[in-house]
């Protein structure tokens, strides 16, 4: 049995402790907004936060996040009002959508650990996160809207 | 390490004779009754944790998830696999029947207590400069642990390495036992000589940082001069550790306290446990004590940081990597969006590659190590994490990704043979999980 | 791809679909708009609707809340064209746009053809959906009319109100009081008065895609989240190659170590799909995944185990070497005089290598047995294509396989050949029916995948004085996607070969080079290596590199000013012309868009060292349905080691009318940006008969660091829209290769470019491939 905290609540799960954190997440226990890409923490599609830092769960064993705090695309914002999911739909910059979740989620700890992001910045750090329909402009551009809200005080995790 | 010290023995096999066999001999010492908890002192007791934490006994002799000091620990020689001792006061399996005598000689001259010799993968020759009130401490804290019944699992060596009788040899050779405790140095203040008492004798520091001999011993006039053991780097602890900054004593003393130096790297493997284990649960005093003793000796502060620092975030942010490198690819690609920064200092929670020592040592080990197997919630800090890409990332790959950042975040010439190394590291790690 | 529209009507037509009355009906929920069945001899609505004697429906229907939910048959994935379909029908239909909702549909015969590709669904859905939308208009003011006592031409209807007389009333109310039967025979139908462009109210105007909220909440579903009670899952086990293998044996001894392993079957496959696949069962992916791993299965073998991308490139200059095969698919009299004649001549090799779809999803399926119904769930662009293939497969009639829709993690042409659900439905099937998710990790979909091919182009010109073009020849050959999947939709050409239209389509040109001949031959030995694709743009994605690489080179050659040699060329007369409706204006709508991004990228202006720009257009995707496109690139090649700086991309645009312009500059941005993946940082090679790279550490596909400025204009314009998906991947590659020479003098032949191939170039050496 393995013990963590998923959005707030705590969860626990029965299943091989080698079973990467993404398959727990979407087939065990059904938060399926998180993606499965590439498999070897190079698309970003799985991206979700443990302890607060993005990560790709594809290659994080269960047992990694034992007792860990765990964010996924659904928990990031109770209402999915985010200034980043807000920025998102603001600049349609999801296509098929896919690796949007990844890139929210990967976006958020970019404006945390740089909250004034430089273009240099977002693509440093956005560029482990693939999207595939190469909407990179407009992801690029909710970015900094969703760091100009938050920077004026707009309520975040 | 370990494959050196067998190599010397076999050597010294060779050279071996009657005068040895001599020489070689030890006695059995009297089996005692266990003695009674009530007869150590309480507080000779609580000192003896304290230094069993120092001297890091438990990472060897607990296994993980096992019972304290019930021995059992596999290390892996390169020739077969040693098992750690049972160093509970249990009479048949453990050390119950040792007289406070017999426990002395086998700290001080790596001799059991029925006269076997013990193999140097228990670091006796640090432990004769324990002090004897230290080593009196100590016994009484063993002789009061809670016995366990487990008998030693048998070393899985070949002969002739199997035959103790050949380790007095290496011994004669390397051990200087007649040396005695540690000798405070009159020049020199409180804090360092406890911190040089700690780290040479207790600590063993040298046991895995000092490089060694054709035959196993450590090259004492290389001391702390930095050695590969098990897969690790032990990085140089002297001036010619090849970090970008400075290892100053504030610098060490957050590293061996909390397990990261923000401006070098954080602590992995086995040094993880050093700090988890026992440097974190030591009294403050005694770990700073440690960073005054190796500030001093690596020159530190004589060394103004402020050149390297900038240097280093240039480095970071002029990346020079082309989009047609592969290494510079995977970089972009897998490790960027942790490791990327772009100011005067790294962001807290963003590993800056450009300062770290991994990347900047003389042997890339550490870093296939790292990149293959992660930082993992025993290593680092509480709160850094770091996945292992073992199953992600080929050998090439890796390669890659290291020579590129050798390349492009040092000034280090680059790194050889570095896809056998991985692929080296690669099985190694496979073997242990 | 508008071959398959133009195919899409005629299948229509044959299924009577178009020659159905069309009824608008008062249900108990509402009212549809619907055909009336077939057979249906049903002379009033009331009776039609009271007999049930109609496809409820089929486009669009209006609860009594006034709620419009629009049919959406098209492939969600990225495109957002449901949003545009909707537009259609609610700017017609005056709706109020708040109270438009879509339901994506599953397969089913009554929906006619279901095809999503080629940038093509605007383009072919608009008439009838603006006709669809005009008709409950009209019925909606009439009875709003007659319900106000105000005559119908008194009335007007705008978000979903009808008002006349200074009163007004709902849609809602009118569908709650009043009776909105009608029927129309299909001319009246056809007949109905679409509003003219100046009255649009949707149409062309900003809007927020109503597919995307939900993709930044994690709310959305693809294929790959579909699951029933009680399903486990499966991993294929690949064999050696794509085709010819057969499974001798299969050793699980290993995988039984795996807890959660059920067992491994070799797949029957009746359609040959899948020939030689091992299906791996387990109670959870993880499981499944790490068994296939394991297991141990021994093939016979195919006779391509060996074949590499140099062999494949090799044997394509060879099939050019050889004349008299292949298809000609246009050929004017007198070209070999011409050549004969010529003043002198150009020719030049072009090559580009293979190229992955590696859509972000990786190919999955959901399938089971219900109640003797096949359920298959996975995202899909041309469900009409694979199931006759199921059908086949699983050994049952076709109205007994329906694929379920989800949105699509990427389309890029990957999805219009279904190929990925035959295993899924067959692993069900060795299953007992019970439910079998089979899941392909990303080197299994890439392994998979139909990928671009690689091609082998060369190009002739024969010049006159001063440079005059007399004649052209360009031959090309590939592995041909529509030979392999859907072989009657190869047309003839001119010596009555058949021919793959998507694997030459942009050799046939807008520009008047006199006498012009254009081969296509098949690849036959890519074909038979693995399964070409239909990728982005298909084969003017490079087709256009050699066109617009050698024209450059021409004008080079000629001494002439590469904007004005192409614009001496679309003249628009003869062939070129254009006609109504798709192709009004021809070729000079093409060098319009051509001078405005050479006017917008600064053309002729001095440039740094070793900065060029250089310049490409197109058509689009095909002849029939030109999608005029022009892009200026701007690159800074570094001598020293080969790297290529791309700084921006100008691409102008005429796609006719822009139904939805956000979503249509979305596409151009990304198509574009696509043009320049393939043309610097992806594409692999085939080594011992299978793709070399499959997944992201080795294959690397432009990143957000490698994004050049991108400045993007579409010609305002009201005339047919045609498609947007794909056509600015055409142009970017040779752009940017034209750029390179404008830089340094480094002229490049291949894709995708790399540094060596500049060096190399820089240097005079011949290029390598």
């Amino acid at each position: 049995m393995t013990q963590f905290t998923l959005n707030g609540q705590s969860v626990t799960v029965d299943v091989a402790e080698d079973t990467p954190l993404l398959w727990v997440l979407r087939d065990v226990l059904g938060f399926k907004g998180t993606k499965f890409g590439c498999g070897i923490g190079a698309c970003g599609a799985c991206t979700v936060h443990l302890n607060g830092r993005a990560i790709r769960s594809c290659i994080i064993p269960l047992s990694d996040a034992k007792g860990g705090q765990i964010t996924t695309i659904e928990g990031l914002d109770p209402a999915g009002q985010h200034p980043l999911q807000k920025a998102w739909v603001e600049t349609q910059a999801p296509q098929c959508g896919y690796c949007q979740s990844g890139q929210i989620m990967q976006a958020a700890t970019l404006l945390k650990d740089f909250p004034n992001a430089s273009d240099a910045d977002i693509d440093a750090v956005m560029s482990g996160n693939l999207c595939r329909c190469m909407a990179y402009v407009r992801i690029r551009q909710a970015i900094k809207i969703a760091a100009a809200e938050i920077r004026n005080g707009a309520p975040h995790e | 390490m370990v494959k050196r010290l067998f190599t010397g023995v076999v050597t010294l096999m060779v050279l071996s004779g009657l005068g040895f066999l001599f020489f070689a001999w030890q006695p059995a010492l009297t089996a005692i009754e266990p003695p009674q908890a009530a007869a150590f002192p309480a507080e000779q007791i609580a000192q003896g944790e304290q230094l069993a934490l120092a001297g890091f006994c438990a990472n060897c002799h607990t296994v993980p998830g096992g019972q304290d000091y019930a021995g059992g620990l596999g290390l892996d020689s390169g020739f077969g696999i040693i098992y750690t001792t049972n160093i509970t006061p249990d009479p048949e399996t453990g050390i119950g029947t040792w007289s406070e005598a017999a426990f002395f000689r086998a700290m001080r001259k790596g001799v059991s207590r029925n006269g076997a010799h013990l193999l140097p993968a228990f670091p006796y020759s640090h432990f004769a400069k324990i002090t004897d009130p230290d080593l009196t401490a100590l016994y009484a804290y063993f002789m009061t642990r809670t016995p366990v019944k487990a008998e030693k699992q048998r070393n899985t060596l070949p002969f002739p390495l199997n035959i103790r009788l050949l380790q007095a040899g290496w011994k004669l050779l390397f051990v200087n036992s007649s040396a005695g405790p540690y000798q405070p140095r009159a020049d020199k203040s409180e804090a360092w000589n406890r911190g040089a008492y700690l780290s040479e004798g207790l600590g063993h520091c040298g046991a895995c940082h000092t490089p060694r001999n054709a035959l196993g011993g450590e090259k004492l006039d290389h001391a702390y001069g930095g050695a590969v053991i098990d897969h690790w780097l032990a990085p140089s602890l002297t001036h010619t550790n090849p970090s970008p900054l400075p290892w100053t004593e504030a610098d060490l003393f957050d590293y061996l306290r909390n397990g990261a130096s923000p401006l070098h790297g954080v602590a992995a493997g086995s040094m993880a446990e050093v700090v988890h284990m026992g440097l974190a649960k030591l009294p403050e005093a005694d770990v700073r004590a440690i960073a005054v003793f190796f500030a001093d000796l690596n020159g530190s502060a004589t060394v103004d940081a402020a050149p390297a620092l900038a240097t280093a975030m240039a480095r970071e942010r002029n990346d020079t990597g082309s989009e047609a490198d592969h290494g510079a690819q995977l970089f972009r690609t897998a490790c960027a969006y942790c490791h990327y920064n772009n100011a005067e200092r790294p962001a807290p929670a963003r590993p800056e590659l450009a300062l770290s020592s991994t990347i900047f040592a003389s042997d890339p080990v550490n870093f296939i190590h790292v990149v293959l197997d992660g930082i993992g919630s025993k290593d680092g800090i509480p709160g850094l994490y770091m996945p292992g890409f073992a199953k992600s990332l080929s050998d090439d790959d890796i390669a890659e990704l290291a020579s590129y950042l050798r390349r492009t975040r040092t000034d280090q010439p680059a790194w050889p043979n570095l896809i056998e190394a991985v692929a080296s590291n690669r099985k190694s790690l496979t073997a242990s999980h | 791809m508008s071959k398959f529209a133009k195919y899409a009507e005629s299948a229509e037509t044959s299924t009577g679909v178009s020659r159905r009355g069309f009824l608008i009906g008062a249900v108990s929920t509402g009212f549809t708009l619907a055909f009336l069945r077939p057979d249906a001899l049903i002379s009033s609505a009331e009776a039609a609707v009271a007999e049930g004697a109609f496809e409820p429906s089929v486009w669009y229907d209006i609860d009594r809340d006034g709620i419009v939910t629009v049919n959406i048959i098209r492939a969600e994935m990225g495109q957002h064209v449901g949003t545009s379909l909707a537009r259609i029908v609610a700017d017609e239909l005056e709706a109020d746009w708040n109270s438009v909702r879509l339901s994506y549909v599953d397969s089913n015969p009554k929906w006619g053809y279901m095809v999503t590709g080629g940038s093509w669904s605007v383009w072919q859905s608009f008439p009838y959906l603006s006709q669809a939308g005009a008709a409950g208009r009209i019925a909606l003011i009439e009875e709003g009319a007659r319900l106000l006592g105000v005559p119908k031409t008194a009335c007007i209807a705008r978000n979903s109100v009808v008002s006349g007389g200074g009163k007004s009333i709902t849609y809602a109310e009118i569908i709650r009081k009043g009776n909105l039967a009608r029927i129309y025979t299909a001319e009246e139908l056809k007949a109905m008065p679409v509003k003219p462009a100046a009255d649009r109210r949707l149409i062309g105007l900003p809007t927020k895609a109503m597919d995307i909220p939900g993709k930044t909440t994690g709310a959305a579903r693809y294929g790959i989240d579909a699951e029933v009670p009680g399903m486990v899952y499966a991993r294929p086990k690949l064999p050696p190659t794509r085709y010819g293998c057969t499974v001798l044996s299969i050793d699980d001894s290993a995988a039984r170590s795996v807890p959660g392993y059920i067992k491994s079957v070799a797949l029957d496959d009746p359609s040959g799909t899948v020939p030689g696949w091992v299906i791996v069962y387990a109670d959870s992916f993880t499981a499944a995944n790490q068994a296939t791993d394991k297991v141990r299965v021994t093939w016979k073998n195919s006779d391509v185990t060996t074949v590499s991308e140099r062999e494949l490139l090799a044997h394509g200059a060879g099939l050019i070497d050889t004349p008299k095969i292949g298809a000609l698919v246009v050929d004017d009299p007198g070209v070999d005089h011409v050549f004969a004649t010529a003043k002198s001549k150009l020719e030049r090799n072009y090559t580009t290598n293979t190229v992955l779809h590696f859509q972000l999803e990786p190919v999955n399926v959901l399938a089971f047995e219900k109640d003797g119904v096949w359920e298959i769930h996975t995202g899909n662009q041309w469900q009409s294509l694979i199931l006759p293939t199921l059908a086949k497969a699983l050994a049952v009639p076709e109205e007994k396989v329906v694929l379920r829709t989800y949105l699509l993690g990427g389309g890029f042409g990957r999805r219009l050949n279904g190929d990925y659900s035959v295993p899924g439905a067959l692993a069900a099937k060795a299953f007992g029916g019970k439910p079998v998710k089979l899941m392909f990790t990303r080197p299994d979909d890439a392994r998979f995948d139909s990928p671009r091919s690689c091609s082998v182009q060369r190009v002739r010109m024969a010049f006159g004085d001063g440079g005059k073009v007399l004649g052209m020849e360009h031959h090309a050959t590939a592995g041909w996607p529509t030979q392999v999947m859907a072989p009657s939709f190869m047309p003839k050409g001119k010596n009555g070969e058949p021919f793959d239209p998507f694997s030459i389509s942009g050799a046939d040109h807008w520009y008047n080079v006199g006498a012009h001949r254009v081969r296509a031959i098949s690849h036959d030995l890519a074909n038979k290596t693995f399964r070409p694709g239909w990728l982005r743009a298909v084969g003017p994605g490079w087709t256009n590199w050699a066109l617009e690489s050698f024209i450059d080179e021409a004008a080079h050659l000629n001494g002439i000013d590469p904007v004005t040699f192409r614009l001496a060329l679309l003249d628009g007369h003869g062939k070129n012309a254009g006609s109504a409706p798709n192709a009004v204006g021809g070729a000079i709508r093409q060098a319009a868009v051509l001078k405005r991004a050479a006017e917008k990228a600064g053309w002729g202006t001095p440039l740094p060292p070793d900065t060029g720009i250089g310049i490409a257009t197109s058509f689009g995707q095909e002849r029939d349905m030109p999608t005029w496109c022009a892009c200026v690139a701007r690159v800074k090649v570094n001598r020293a080691d080969g790297r290529v700086k791309l700084e921006k991309l100008t691409v102008v645009i005429d796609a006719g009318t822009i139904v939805h312009p956000d979503g249509a500059l979305a596409q151009t941005e990304g198509a574009a940006l696509w043009g320049a993946s393939m043309a610097l940082h992806e594409g692999t090679t085939f080594a011992n008969g299978q793709v070399k790279d499959t997944n992201l550490n080795t294959y690397t596909p432009l990143r957000m660091r490698d994004v050049p400025e991108l400045d993007i204009e579409f010609i305002a314009s009201t005339e047919v829209p045609v498609g947007l998906g794909e056509p600015a991947t055409t142009v970017v590659g040779p752009a940017i290769g034209n750029a390179i020479y404008a830089a340094v003098g480094a002229r490049v032949r291949h894709l995708p470019i790399r540094p060596k191939h500049i060096l190399d170039a820089l240097v005079g050496k011949p290029l390598g491939g």
